[in-house]
């Protein structure tokens, strides 16, 4: 199953959708915990074991997730859990967690349910674009069809009981993964952080740590799930991310009619440099390649696609690569595997 | 530089301690340094230092630190320092403390959403009504009253219950 994953590309890849020259992708998750087990820090081995095998069972009965493939993840190595934590299949603490725990997802790789993550369920979909109210039609389906084989724990004053406060009521986390690259060029995505931050929404960087941003790509969700229906947090989302984009498409723009030159000459170099570069550490391809879609959406690059530039960004991941290679490698051997695979994926057949 | 503490040995440690608008400095070997580190273990655990601080800070939270959830033991000081509860009854067990908390969290302490089927048609309507009912504050506010009448019929229907009928037929 891990192999036939390698062979091809989730669909939320795609780059279609609304807004899909700025919004990568929109995904929704829901917590949900059984009513009748301690929350995953307070149980014990045995707990755990029955926990993961009462979900594990129900998925594979139910309608709408009986199809869905399901992987233990003690039962994989340390490089496919990190290919699927790449995938977005499953969080990093799921990656990196102990104890018996999996998870359930489809071919097309939109829907994934954790198990025994920092929650007994952690339910999501993932689509292409700006999706929102498609990704929240699928996932309450979905939702509703656990829910009957399963008894969460719920309060009529609290909602969903989360093990952490910070999820309780709605367990709902809508995020869109968003690139702007026009807006950290010309030194505007503070003002986007701080008005955003005022409106219940948190932006935060989707790899790397700091100040520098790598790929120029964000993760944009709302704060609150208690307080807030559903389809009022949607609500928030479909008022304040159009807005964004917008303003990226603004800099764009700017960018474009005040210093082409300078523009065509940042993403033709990074183009180039993508074609024929002979070692390309991780964060070098993330930068390249933001440059480069940039390039591709703003019309001035006309020979490769957004949809090859989306799958880039996942495939040339540590973890893709030695899936691809069918071995462990150093990063200095990533380094230069992943030059020659982005050359070839460009099109250079040197 | 030699140690300060034992004179003897090449110090290796340096450490900056700032008390009100005084800083000081003290270089240390490494032995000295590690005995200095044995010391601070035998000060009071973190544990207890929160419970003096909260104690200090919201007394009510004070009082809830003698309070631990009867399914899983969780206390509930350990969960106010892991952040992460023991169980699902810990919301009922911890009421009190954990109200105010989402309230600074969320900015709101009453779930209003989904509710699950089993739940009851009871709760599901319930909660029906409460997100309609925002919704027509939303329409009255935008002065969108044709929006509004709409969403109040809902409510109505809904309800459907004696004090609503009972209402209307005191105003007929
Ligand atoms: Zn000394
Ligand atoms: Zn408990």
């Amino acid at each position: 199953m891990l192999r036939e994953l390698y062979d091809k590309t989730g669909d939320w890849l795609r780059g279609t959708g609304p807004e899909a020259d700025i919004v990568i992708s929109t995904r929704i998750r829901l917590a949900r915990n059984l009513a009748n087990f301690p929350f995953l820090s307070r149980a014990n081995t045995e707990q755990k074991r029955e926990i993961e095998r009462l979900i594990r069972e129900k998925i594979k009965h139910a309608k709408d997730t009986k199809d869905l493939h399901y992987i233990r993840l003690s039962d994989i190595s340390t490089v496919d859990r990190l290919f699927l934590m790449e995938r977005r299949l499953i969080s990093r603490e799921h990656a990196g967690g102990d104890g018996e725990r999996g998870v359930a997802f489809g071919r097309s790789e939109t829907v994934s349910v954790m198990v025994n993550e920092e929650d007994h369920l952690r339910i999501q979909v993932i689509r292409s674009g700006f999706e929102l109210r498609d990704a929240w039609k699928i996932i309450d389906e979905i939702d509703n069809i656990l829910e009957r084989e399963l008894k969460y724990a719920f309060s009529p004053a609290f909602g969903y009981l989360t093990a952490c406060p910070t999820n309780v009521g709605t367990g709902m986390r809508a995020s869109v993964m968003v690139h702007l690259p026009a807006l950290g060029l010309t030194h505007h995505i503070e003002k986007v952080f701080n008005a955003v931050g005022k409106l219940g929404l948190i932006v935060r960087g989707l790899y790397g740590e700091g100040t520098q941003v790598l790929g120029d790509l964000y993760q944009i969700s709302n704060q609150f799930t208690l307080g807030k229906s559903e389809t009022e947090i949607i609500e928030i989302m479909e008022s304040v991310v159009p807005r964004i984009t917008s303003y990226e498409r603004m800099a764009r723009e700017v960018l474009i009619s005040e210093n082409r030159e300078q523009l065509e000459d940042r993403v033709w170099r990074s183009y180039g440099m993508l074609k024929e570069a002979r070692v390309l550490s991780s964060e070098e391809a993330m930068h390249l390649l933001s440059q480069v879609r940039l390039g591709v959406t703003v019309g001035l690059i006309k020979d490769v696609t957004a949809e090859t530039l989306n799958a880039l960004f996942i495939l040339t991941l540590p973890a893709h690569l030695q899936k691809l290679e069918g071995k462990e490698l150093e990063a200095t051997q990533r380094n230069v595997l992943r030059a020659s695979f982005v050359r070839r994926r460009l099109g250079n057949t040197n | 530089m030699k140690c300060e503490s034992c004179n003897k040995r090449h110090a290796t440690v340096h450490l900056t301690e700032i008390s009100g608008n005084e800083k000081r400095e003290q270089h240390l070997c490494d032995e000295c340094a590690h005995n200095l580190n044995n010391q601070l273990i035998k000060m009071p655990s973190p544990t207890d230092i929160l419970a003096n601080l909260i104690n200090q800070v919201a007394p009510e939270i004070g009082e809830m630190s003698k309070t631990a959830c009867p399914a899983c033991g969780m206390s509930y000081l350990e969960f106010r320092s892991s952040g992460r509860l023991g169980c699902p009854m810990d919301y009922t067990a911890f009421k009190k403390g954990i109200v105010p908390l989402l309230e600074k969290m969320h900015g709101a302490s009453e779930h209003i959403g989904k509710v699950p089927s089993r739940a009851g048609k009871e709760l599901v309507v319930k909660n029906e009504v409460l997100q309609l009912r925002k919704e027509l504050d939303k329409a009255v506010e935008k002065e969108d009253y044709e929006k509004a009448a709409k969403i109040r019929d809902r409510i109505f229907e809904l309800s459907g219950s004696d004090d609503v009928k009972g209402t209307l037929r005191q105003d007929g």
